[in-house]
């Protein structure tokens, strides 16, 4: 008889591997079960043959059997109008009990409900996280051992699984996601940052099922063992499905899968099975193969890392880069974001997150809290909007105890909390949240009645906090020190206080240690160099996060600041004087100093339209211009021949679509400029040769025509564009009317391309002695050749046609 | 034959297929470091604008024959090719899916002039994402399916292609009630916004070795 606790299951994974169950719905299959039927009703209405099947895993060897509730829950039995779910999860518990007579521990299987919870679908978290109380308590009651939630593709919906367990039951939990061919679930959460979150949400051991066969699984399980301070669990299929014979088959021998379950034993997994395809005779192969096999067991206890849902940040170790929290979203002193906060919009909200992604920012600070706003109901809102368009993970600062703690419940990754301080409602009610939800979090060394002056004060609240989040089940690794930054002109020793704190947290406390910089330089000149000098100072003491602006160009080191923050340089004299002296320079903007600073301006342009530089062109034309250059000369020697330079790389390939496009703006923009000093030129010129332009009737894609119709523009061509989905006689009345050279007509489809032909045949009927040019995804040469035209394939082969038509022309 | 409706789809990006659809050739395309700047701003921007939503619909065959295919609903669909691919297949999944509409307006005013750099780059974003939520789709479906030892076929067809004519965008436009994702179907059965797409899958079953 076995012990069916969560001691004796800790026990059982270190002595050996646990083996766990193959596929059960197969088996039914085999036992009869029809296509298209309710499998947990079928079960129920056939209780000896689900028996059978359990009987069976159970004989050949397996330690753990899932009862037949993968589909259990409210939403998938509502499909089959079975409403009963606690009774339908009891009744099937129980036959699973019965049918292994002790011989085995007995989950209660969890799969997904179908439907994806917010923020990542419509089904709201708690009416998820309800859907599956129902079903634990239904399982409780039959009597399961553990709980299994098995088969999940999104991570919210397997943290309101295991939410739901946790609410209920302290039971050994396992939490297994699966994963497709590249690596990630379906909604793209990668093992490590899926392991991150759910071993510190509670579950008892954390890995994958479905999907993939073992070899595959193989590469999975040497990813996620370093992080895991929990058992790792593989449920792999019977290799991978593959067509024999026309008929989609799984082939892999129980033998062959019983070999391989020993190399991923060896890579770390600690509890093993099979899901689609595998039958009794692979756990049988698995149980031989493993016997007397040493488990590899986790290789740790705890792990700084932070997640989301689909990416994780590492806080272990100094040498690691310095990691940056981004601080925008914080509506203190920003009018704009105060205001779309209050009315609800999000828009500032997502701009700065990408803004300070693209800036290097690791981690996102994420603070709501404006007067007179719901901020439980507002962070709920953002974090629900980032978690869709970041990956970064987030930083959940809020004043408001039920603001942080709703925001760590729908977050759907580990969040670090911003902070906890000594304050005795803060301690006693946020370090439960963040056991509960795992979070990491910043402490921070104030009282109610205190800021700490000194080092040797934060010490000893340091040590007080984390002595209570001990009591509590942290650990160092969950914590991340705040070096606590006042301000430097109003205390000198502010910057040496900090450092030593530092210093003291990093060396001999060996925690993560953070600061918010911009403090220490309040109310002094040039902010930038003493944030940039501090942040040089405190990395050498072991700093490893900092809370600043990315979008802020970072400064560098400088002497003078250093003797500020050293308290070296009395009154600050020294550094105010040296401020003054920089502060009397004029503002020098580099770029437009070299901009005018060429000898050369028909260069500039010639290289501006090579480069596709549409927002410097426009200097260098006006330059050119002033230095006497003929216009017609400059379009004729400089931008003429650069732009054919840029076609021909895009014929090469070294330009791609954007370059060519870019350059063609670039051209655009400075014939904008040259218009008026051109103009008199043209009036001597003979006309410009003219090309209408159109998508036919029916089509409404027209950004291939749009392309052709700029880079026509800049060979001097007179376009008329008449848009999209234009019937024939528009454009015969067009051509007619502007005397068109050449008719050039745009298709994406293959049901409105042969509407070129109509405009073909009518412009010939009516002798307009024109060219006709074609182009679009569909159409190719030998269509273009059976209605005579000729075929373009992009723009530059479009000018060149234009240009072969009016020199034929003339 | 429950119709089901994705609000949200998430996508790994499609970075390297971007590249490739704007003509990015590797190891031959020459793009320095500010030019590559810019367009992953563009496509920062693009990916802002876009709002991926799709739904599908699993039909049983109620009758086939080397042309017609005739499904639950009164749906008959005609094409050998179709028909071809869909020998082996119980049932039929239509599927669908949308980069939204705020992306495709802000294609068409910049490609007006506005910003045709801007446009070409966020037209091949919206294209490449459209094209990876309808595959996160099937992955979808088959993730379900594997519970029933059955599995999608690996080829899919979209009216217009080959013998399955235009006209049947129509059926599959409604059985999968696209209106309400925001996707409208023209007289020409055109659907805009124009990033949409749609296609016709079978289902077969995985057999026993």
């Amino acid at each position: 008889m076995m012990h069916k606790n969560m001691e004796s299951m800790n026990n059982i994974f270190k002595k050996r591997v646990v083996i766990l169950d193959g596929a059960t719905g197969t088996q039914l299959q085999k036992l009869g079960m029809p296509q298209g039927v309710c499998p947990e009703k079928w079960c129920l209405e056939n209780p000896q043959l689900i028996q059978k099947v359990h009987a069976e895993y159970s004989k050949s060897g397996a330690d753990i059997i899932y009862s037949a509730t993968f589909g259990a829950n409210r939403i998938k039995l509502k499909q089959y109008g079975i409403s009963d779910v606690k009774s339908i999860n009891k009744q099937l518990a129980r036959y699973a009990k019965k049918a292994v007579k002790d011989k085995c521990f007995v989950a209660g299987d969890i799969g997904p409900t179908g439907k994806f919870i917010e923020p990542f679908g419509s089904l709201g978290f708690e009416d998820a996280v309800n859907i599956f109380k129902e079903q634990v308590k239904g399982l409780l009651e039959g009597g399961v051992d553990i709980f299994v939630i098995e088969t999940m593709m999104d991570i919210q919906e397997a943290r309101a699984a295991l939410i739901a367990v946790r609410e209920i039951s302290d039971k050994f939990t396992i939490v297994t996601l699966t994963y497709e061919k590249n690596g990630l679930t379906l909604n793209g959460t990668d093992p490590i940052s899926a392991l991150i979150t759910l071993q510190s949400l509670g579950a008892n051991a954390v890995g994958c099922n479905c999907s993939s066969g073992p070899l595959q699984m193989l590469n999975l399980i040497k990813k996620i063992k370093p992080y895991a301070k929990i058992p790792i669990v593989a449920k792999p299929n019977a290799g991978m499905p593959k067509l024999i014979n026309g008929k989609t088959v799984f082939n892999m021998p129980a033998e062959e899968f019983g070999k391989i379950g020993k190399k991923l034993v060896s890579c770390g997994v600690n509890f093993l099975g099979g899901c689609c395809g595998t039958a009794p005779e692979h756990i049988f192969a698995l149980k031989k193969q493993l016997a007397g096999l040493k488990p590899v067991l986790p290789l740790r206890d705890a792990i700084s890392a932070v997640s989301s849902a689909t990416a994780h940040v590492m806080l272990e170790g100094k040498s690691l880069p310095l990691v940056k929290v981004g601080e925008c979203i914080n509506p203190t002193g920003k009018k704009e974001l105060q205001k779309q906060l209050k009315a609800g919009k999000l828009a500032l909200v997502r701009t700065l997150a990408k803004q300070q992604a693209d800036k290097g920012a690791k981690l996102l600070d994420v603070n709501v809290g404006v007067s007179n706003i719901d901020e439980k109901k507002t962070i709920v809102k953002v974090i629900s909007c980032l978690a869709q368009i970041t990956r970064l993970p987030l930083v959940i600062d809020s004043s408001k105890i039920e603001a942080v703690e709703q925001a760590l419940r729908i977050y759907p990754g580990r969040a670090l909390i911003n902070s906890i301080s000594a304050e005795k409602h803060k301690l006693k009610k946020l370090l439960p949240l963040a056991v509960k939800y795992g979070a990491m979090f910043i402490l921070l060394p104030l009282t109610e009645q205190e800021v700490p002056k000194t080092f040797k004060r934060r010490k000893q609240i340091i040590l007080k906090i984390f002595k209570t989040a001990k009591q509590y089940g942290c650990k160092k690794a969950d914590v991340v020190v705040d070096g606590l930054i006042l301000t430097v002109s109003s205390n000198p020793r502010a910057a040496i206080e900090t450092m030593k704190t530092i210093r003291w947290a990093a060396g001999n406390f060996r925690v993560n240690t953070i600061c918010g910089l911009s403090n220490i330089s309040f109310g002094m000149p040039q902010r930038a160099l003493l944030n940039a000098t501090f942040r040089r100072i405190l990395r050498k003491e072991g700093l490893s996060m900092v809370i600043d602006n990315p979008l802020h160009p970072l400064s560098r080191y400088n002497r003078y600041a250093e003797g500020v923050l050293l308290a070296k340089d009395k009154n600050s004299a020294e550094y105010v004087k040296y401020c003054k002296k920089l502060e009397g320079y004029p503002k020098i903007n580099e770029k437009n100093t070299e901009k005018i600073k060429e000898d050369n301006p028909a260069k500039k342009v010639y290289n501006a339209i090579l480069e596709g530089s549409r927002e410097d062109i426009a200097v260098y034309v006006r330059h050119a211009i002033k230095k006497q250059i003929d216009p017609e000369k400059l379009v004729r020697e400089s931008m003429i021949p650069a732009i054919n330079h840029v076609g021909f790389l895009y014929e090469k390939k070294e330009y791609f679509l954007p370059q060519l496009i870019a350059s063609a703006e670039a051209m655009k923009s400075a014939f904008f400029v040259l218009a008026p000093y051109l103009k008199q030129e043209k009036e001597k010129k003979v006309k410009q040769a003219v090309v209408v332009l159109a998508t036919v009737k029916g089509d409404i894609h027209d950004i291939g025509k749009n392309i052709v119709a700029l880079m026509l523009k800049n060979y001097g061509f007179k376009v008329i564009d008449l848009g999209k989905d234009v019937s024939s006689s528009k454009i015969i009345k067009a051509a007619k009317k502007y005397k068109a050279a050449l008719i050039g007509l745009s298709a994406l489809m293959t049901t409105t391309m042969v509407n070129m032909q109509e405009v073909i045949a009518r412009a010939k009927k009516e002798n307009l002695g024109c060219g006709f040019m074609v182009g679009g995804a569909v159409v190719n040469k030998s269509f273009a050749n059976s209605i005579e035209a000729e075929y373009a394939s992009n723009g530059v082969e479009a000018v060149r046609l234009a240009q072969k038509f009016i020199t034929r022309g003339k | 034959m429950t119709l089901k409706f994705f609000d949200k789809i998430h996508v790994e990006f499609p970075i390297k297929k971007i590249y490739s659809r704007l003509g990015f050739v590797q190891g031959v395309t020459q793009v320095n470091e500010e030019i590559d700047q810019k367009i992953e701003n563009y496509i920062s921007k693009a990916e802002l604008l876009l709002d991926l939503k799709g739904s599908f619909l699993r039909l049983p065959v109620i009758k086939k024959n080397s042309s017609t295919i005739n499904l639950a609903n009164n749906i008959k669909l005609k094409s050998i090719r179709l028909a071809k691919m869909l020998e082996n297949s119980s049932e039929v999944v239509f599927m669908g899916a949308t980069a939204g509409a705020k992306i495709v307006k802000e294609i068409s005013l910049d490609s007006r002039g506005r910003d045709v750099t801007g446009a070409v780059i966020f037209d091949a974003v919206a294209s490449e994402f459209t094209d990876a939520a309808l595959e996160w789709i099937a992955k979808y479906i088959n993730s379900e399916l594997r519970r029933e030892n059955k599995i999608l076929t690996t080829r899919r067809f979209s009216a217009g292609y080959a013998d399955f004519t235009l006209k049947n965008q129509k059926i599959i436009y409604e059985s999968l009630q696209m209106k309400k994702l925001g996707v409208d179907l023209t007289e020409a059965f055109i659907l805009k916004p124009e990033k949409t797409v749609m296609a016709v899958a079978g289902i077969g079953l995985i057999n026993d070795a």
